[in-house]
């Protein structure tokens, strides 16, 4: 088992830098997911973890080992790559025992091992067959077979799901933490689905331009976001962010979006009136359909089965309230609404850094 | 996806495609027939097609001389194969290598192999004596195989090149991370998944150097001539013994168009596969 640490690690190409000054812990059996959109840097990283991109600068330690110029197998890493990467002319036997044979292990300890993995992830009846013949999660689960034959101290994981259907992929990540659960191996995962990521995962980093932007827990990533950059791209719908400026007048004190004033504590509005410009970030969960509040239009309703996203044009613009189960509210629908004071988060309208505000307000 | 092409047009591409095959395969048709024709019927005018024309009487004079013609066909046969080896051997690596690693300087390497496909032989013909005549070269197989290779190689390295390069990276990422070493991946997984384009690439080398008649002409003399060599000396100075040389040129090529027909599928399949694979 291992401890994996990245130490002001950077990447160049050249004069095109992917990854600047990359820290990042991950505790020994930790399951770490880097979440970021597509081209921000976060396979790059997963590669020069496994020793397969060298490092432009910084220190990558395993166990406490400085492992920069160690092969991925010196590394005793696995990977599970987005494609499967399954050696087509080798059979699923071959493909998952090619690492034993590699390391002139006996052939009836090859096929025990082989016997075994396959027994666990149910690939028993196709371990005859050529990769070509399989389905996709039944590759992926070869991929994943291949991983594990080697007993690695670390996983990692490239996208192992986006090849996959929807259903499949729910199903996948309930294997995966299962899977991790029972092994118990430090655990790599790169994804650009935050809602994979949540859900998988010990903790999050999520990574933008190269740089790790946020490293927490699926929830303190969520709730606490520190930029609105991490706050836009997790959740879904997207959070809603508004702007306006904090007013303290005899009217009321909150946060005003043209004529619509947001009322909010007034140790809140204390707290806030110092800082510069301002957005206020409200997530859909947060904004109430009520009988009283902000006059708004019903522009189009999504139910997705246990809940339905509306999303409500008004003088602010357009924003989307999450209600329980399936909506009657119809396009065109005149309503009204509020958003939970204890939930908002306000974000520096120059630098997008989320403004903390001290607890209890 | 287009549609289906209309009636015309499936007329007009199988009317096309008959012009092609008549064009291409007549003279081969020619070769077959005026190979079992007498000299008279051949050289009459018109030429006499009747029943009593025919004859494997030339074949037979053929197999009369056949210290010639087997002595040629041997040369032929090592100076190919060998070539071809010699080809794969060296030019997959090669190619490999450029393809995969960042070497210096790979680009102009690639630019320069290309460019020596860009001159006529006849350019070279009178240097590359000179140097094969200093290294006792002259009339040798050894010296052949050398001077094949010389545009062989550039070939194999082309092709070959072009196909590693469609080849998913990732494979040989997790043969890496499976414990591979370079030559390894290599060995164990480029080779065995490129066996379609290599052996295409392998017949057309050998295609290529069976058929050759320039430089074996310039550079051999008796003991190592290849069958286009044999083949031209039916004619002689005063008369061309047409039905022999056609009959010796039948046998020359039926060896590879045997072998092109038995394996033209893994022939089709390797020059297309690295096209189509993404």
């Amino acid at each position: 088992m291992a401890k994996v640490e990245l130490a002001a690690v950077y990447k160049r190409f050249g004069t095109l830098e992917i990854c600047s000054n990359i820290n990042l812990v991950v505790a020994d059996k930790e399951f770490v997911t880097l979440l970021g959109s597509s081209g921000c840097g976060k396979t790059t990283i997963l590669n020069m973890i496994a020793g397969l991109e060298d490092v432009s600068a910084g220190e990558i330690r395993m166990e406490g080992r400085v492992v920069n110029n160690l092969t991925p197998f010196e590394r005793d890493v696995a990977m599970v790559f987005q494609n499967y990467a399954l050696y087509p002319h080798m059979t699923v036997a071959e493909n998952i025992g090619f690492t034993l044979r590699l390391r002139r292990i006996s052939r009836a300890e090859i096929e025990k091992r082989v016997g075994t993995i396959a027994g666990l992830l149910e690939l028993t009846p196709l371990l005859g067959r050529l990769p070509s013949q399989l389905s996709g999660g039944q590759q992926q689960r070869v991929a994943i077979g291949r991983a594990m034959v080697r007993e690695p101290k670390t996983f990692l994981f490239d996208e192992p799901f986006s090849n996959l259907d929807a259903a499949l992929r729910v199903r996948m990540r309930s294997e995966i933490k299962l899977l991790h659960q029972r092994l118990g191996v430090t655990s790599i995962f790169v994804t650009h689905d935050q809602e994979e990521a949540l859900s998988i995962s010990d903790r999050v980093a999520v990574v933008n331009e190269g740089r790790v932007e946020q490293v927490g827990t699926p929830e303190e990533i969520y709730v606490r976001p520190v930029s609105r950059y991490v706050a836009r791209f997790i959740g879904s719908p997207q959070i809603d962010l508004l702007d306006g400026a904090i007013v303290e007048e005899s009217g009321g004190t909150g946060f005003r979006v043209g004529h619509v004033l947001f009322a909010l504590p007034q140790p809140l509005v204390h707290a806030l009136r110092t800082q510069g410009a301002l957005e206020m970030g409200v997530r859909p969960e947060n904004v109430l359909i009520a009988d009283q509040g902000t006059a708004a239009n019903v522009r189009v309703v999504n139910p997705v089965g246990p809940a339905s996203f509306v999303t409500l044009a008004w003088e602010g613009g357009l924003i989307t309230a999450r209600v329980p189960g399936m909506s009657r509210l119809k396009a065109g629908e005149a309503v009204q609404f509020n958003v939970d004071p204890q939930h908002l988060m306000f974000f520096d309208k120059a630098s997008g850094r989320r403004i903390e505000v001290p607890a209890g307000l | 996806m287009q549609g289906k092409p209309s009636k015309l047009g499936r007329l007009s591409i199988q009317l096309g495609l008959g012009i092609f095959g008549f064009w291409t395969l007549a003279p081969i048709a020619w070769l077959v027939v005026s190979s079992l024709m007498q000299q008279q019927a051949l050289t009459a005018t018109p030429p006499d097609f009747s029943p009593s024309a025919f004859t494997f009487q030339n074949y037979v004079e053929v197999m009369n001389s056949a210290a010639a013609l087997g002595r040629g066909l041997a040369n032929s046969l090592i100076v190919a194969v060998s070539t071809t080896a010699v080809a794969l051997a060296v030019g997959a690596p090669a190619a490999y290598a450029l393809a995969r690693f960042q070497l210096p300087g790979s680009g102009p390497i690639l630019l320069m192999i290309l460019a020596t496909q860009m001159f006529p032989g006849i350019v070279v013909a009178i240097p590359m004596f000179i140097v094969m005549s200093h290294l006792g070269l002259i009339d040798s197989r050894l010296g052949l195989v050398i001077v094949y290779l010389s545009f062989n190689l550039p070939i194999v390295i082309w092709i070959l090149h072009g196909f590693f390069l469609a080849i998913p990276v990732g494979l040989e990422r997790a043969a890496a991370v499976d414990g591979a070493t370079t030559l390894q991946i290599f060995r164990l997984i480029v080779l065995p998944i490129s066996w379609p384009p290599i052996f295409a690439t392998a017949i057309f080398a050998f295609i290529e150097s069976w058929n050759e008649f320039f430089f074996a002409l310039i550079l051999t003399r008796q003991n190592a001539q290849t069958v286009p060599l044999v083949i031209s000396q039916f004619a002689g100075q005063y008369q061309t013994v047409f039905g022999q040389m056609m009959a010796a040129a039948t046998m020359a090529v039926t060896p590879v168009v045997v072998i092109a027909i038995i394996f033209r599928q893994s022939i089709m399949k390797g020059f297309t596969e690295g096209m189509i694979k993404s």
